[in-house]
């Protein structure tokens, strides 16, 4: 557990933050919290990732389907 | 610097410190911290917080009114002064509960002008009968993008946690609050929890993911950790999520009650008939109306009732004192209900809040905060006299050093309630009768009135001090 939950702290660390940010204040807000909040920050990061590729995916399909339905009917005839 | 001195709980925070300066509150700021300030009275925050009741209003006054020269301060802004002073560990349950989501509340309402909260300390809100207020000025600074919810680990400590500890268990914060004095760690919280709790998400997160993560850095890897950490950023929108869900959990928290509470349905189960009872309320009225106290202690103010009494006799503000949860949370949605400006703390008197924190001053013992005009003191004495052995004497000297007038009631003997406190007992207070009280009490004061309210011969006695 305690190999586990070092792992997990470190590599949140690490991969999660891409922006930079430098306010220090004079409360010491702990380890834990920071990581933890990179963890929730990065799982609403890659919700947000999932639900813009999963309306892309999903977009693919009614594209297709406006196009189908968008085709003339005198297209079809010929 | 000049004659005035900051006031002992204030040096933490080196923006600027609180001063008591002939009767008036007033809060300084410095230089280092003037352009946060600027910024944050630019975006009209203080004004729309302090309209809504949610920030104690403040005026900048002329910056030598306290004659502050080394260093001098930028702004000295002075503040209403509020009739009592209480701490967290002194709160009840849905007053912890409420002082957690008002800070929730500011820093949401913050954040969408660019300002966010620098710290989450409990000890930064204030109460007004059960409304809650936020008192530092000092803790609102400029919102940088992209930076974390700098009081998180601290509001868990200190609201959320405590919280936790009652709604789980059933075990009241206030005891291991005034111990700690900053509330409860999460790694303490996380020791007790069972598996089910862990099942819940918010759980899951606030507690076992943030003590696992504080605690699994090895020294190796730490200051890696910690370099990148300093530099993380943090979406807003995460941010404001954060808060927004554990605003929502918080307000869903309730108190796990096992019926453990002796004195919560005491109007029900108490030895008095209802005559009696509207005759003892009859009594604290008309003290009341003829007092006009500004502040009215009420010692075992139980659910309320005689606290109500007294405000509707003319009495501004009750503070209330009770070490019974049952009664604390009855007497706080009475408050609720009927709007009223009583406040029920916990305070065992047998044990009241000692000076405390750094160099013994920093939160003041509740015998240093005695402000109220007049005390009530109603079937209390029995219980410090006989259930807990406190010899006559120093009881009622210590009644009449707290406040210039009150009313003690005076239960006998022969009363049921006494009778109970002796039933397993030995009966060792031969001195323990109505007339010695009586006489004790003159030592010290005058007797106004007194009357029998019960046919047991309990008696009520208006008292003022010589």
């Amino acid at each position: 557990m305690r190999n586990l939950g070092s792992f997990l702290a470190i590599s949140i660390t690490l991969i999660v933050f891409g922006f930079e940010s430098s306010a220090l204040a004079y409360l010491d807000p702990g380890t834990g919290s920071m990581v933890l909040q990179l963890l929730l920050g990065g799982i609403a990061g890659a919700v947000v990732i999932l639900k813009l590729y999963w309306r892309r995916f999903v977009g693919l399909f009614r594209g297709n389907a406006r196009e189908e339905s968008e085709r003339s009917p005198s297209e079809d005839q010929k | 610097m000049g004659g005035v001195e900051p006031l002992p709980g204030s040096f933490r925070d080196p923006s600027g410190n609180v001063y008591q300066f002939e009767g008036r509150i007033f809060r300084t700021v410095n230089h280092c911290f003037s352009q946060d300030f600027d910024f944050v009275t630019s975006t009209g925050l203080f004004q729309k917080l302090a309209t809504e009741g949610l920030l104690l209003p403040f005026e900048v006054v002329s910056s030598d009114v306290l004659g502050l020269s080394d260093p001098k301060p930028q702004y000295v802004l002075e503040a209403p002064r509020l009739p009592f002073i209480s701490y967290p560990y002194e709160w009840s349950f849905p007053a912890l509960k409420a002082a957690a989501l008002l800070h929730l509340r500011i820093q949401l309402t913050s954040l969408e002008v660019g300002v966010t909260l620098s710290d989450a300390s409990a000890y930064n809100i204030q109460f007004q009968g059960i409304q809650p207020v936020f008192i530092d000025h000092l803790s609102f600074r400029r919102y940088q993008s992209g930076e974390m919810w700098t009081g998180h680990r601290q509001f868990c400590e200190q609201f959320l946690n405590p919280l936790l500890l009652r709604a789980f268990f059933g075990i009241a914060h206030n005891a291991w609050y005034r111990g700690t004095q900053e509330g409860i760690t999460t790694g303490e919280i996380r020791k007790l929890l069972r598996w089910r709790h862990c099942l819940k998400w918010n759980v899951l997160t606030h507690v076992v993911l943030q003590d696992l993560f504080q605690n699994t850095s090895t020294k190796r890897t730490k200051s890696l950790q910690d370099h990148s950490l300093a530099k993380a950023s943090f979406p807003l929108s995460s941010f404001k999520a954060m808060l927004e869900k554990m605003f929502h959990w918080i307000s869903q928290l309730t108190p796990l009650n096992k019926g453990e509470s002796t004195w919560g349905d005491y109007d029900r189960t108490c030895s008095y008939s209802s005559t009696e009872i509207q005759s003892k309320k009859q009594f604290i009225l008309e003290f009341a109306q003829t007092v006009q106290p500004a502040l009215v202690w009420d010692f075992g103010c139980n659910t309320g009732e005689y606290s109500e009494a007294a405000l509707n006799g003319g009495a501004r503000n009750v503070v209330g004192f009770d070490f019974d949860q049952g009664a604390l949370d009855s007497s706080y949605r009475r408050a609720v209900e009927r709007r009223l400006p009583f406040q029920a703390l916990f305070m065992d008197a047998a044990n009241p809040s000692p000076n405390q924190g750094w160099n013994g001053h920093e939160r003041e013992s509740l015998q240093s905060r005695a402000s109220a005009d007049a005390i009530l003191a109603l079937a209390l004495v029995h219980h410090l006299a006989i259930a807990r052995n406190i010899p006559l004497v120093q009881v009622v000297n210590w009644l009449v050093m707290l406040a210039p007038q009150g009313v003690i009631e005076f239960v006998p003997k022969n009363d049921p309630m006494v009778q109970e406190l002796l039933s397993l007992r030995q009966d060792i207070f031969p001195d323990y009768t109505a007339e010695h009280f009586m006489g004790l009490l003159q030592e010290n004061a005058v007797i106004i009135k007194n009357e029998i309210v019960s046919k047991s011969g309990r008696v009520l006695v208006w008292f003022k001090r010589t």
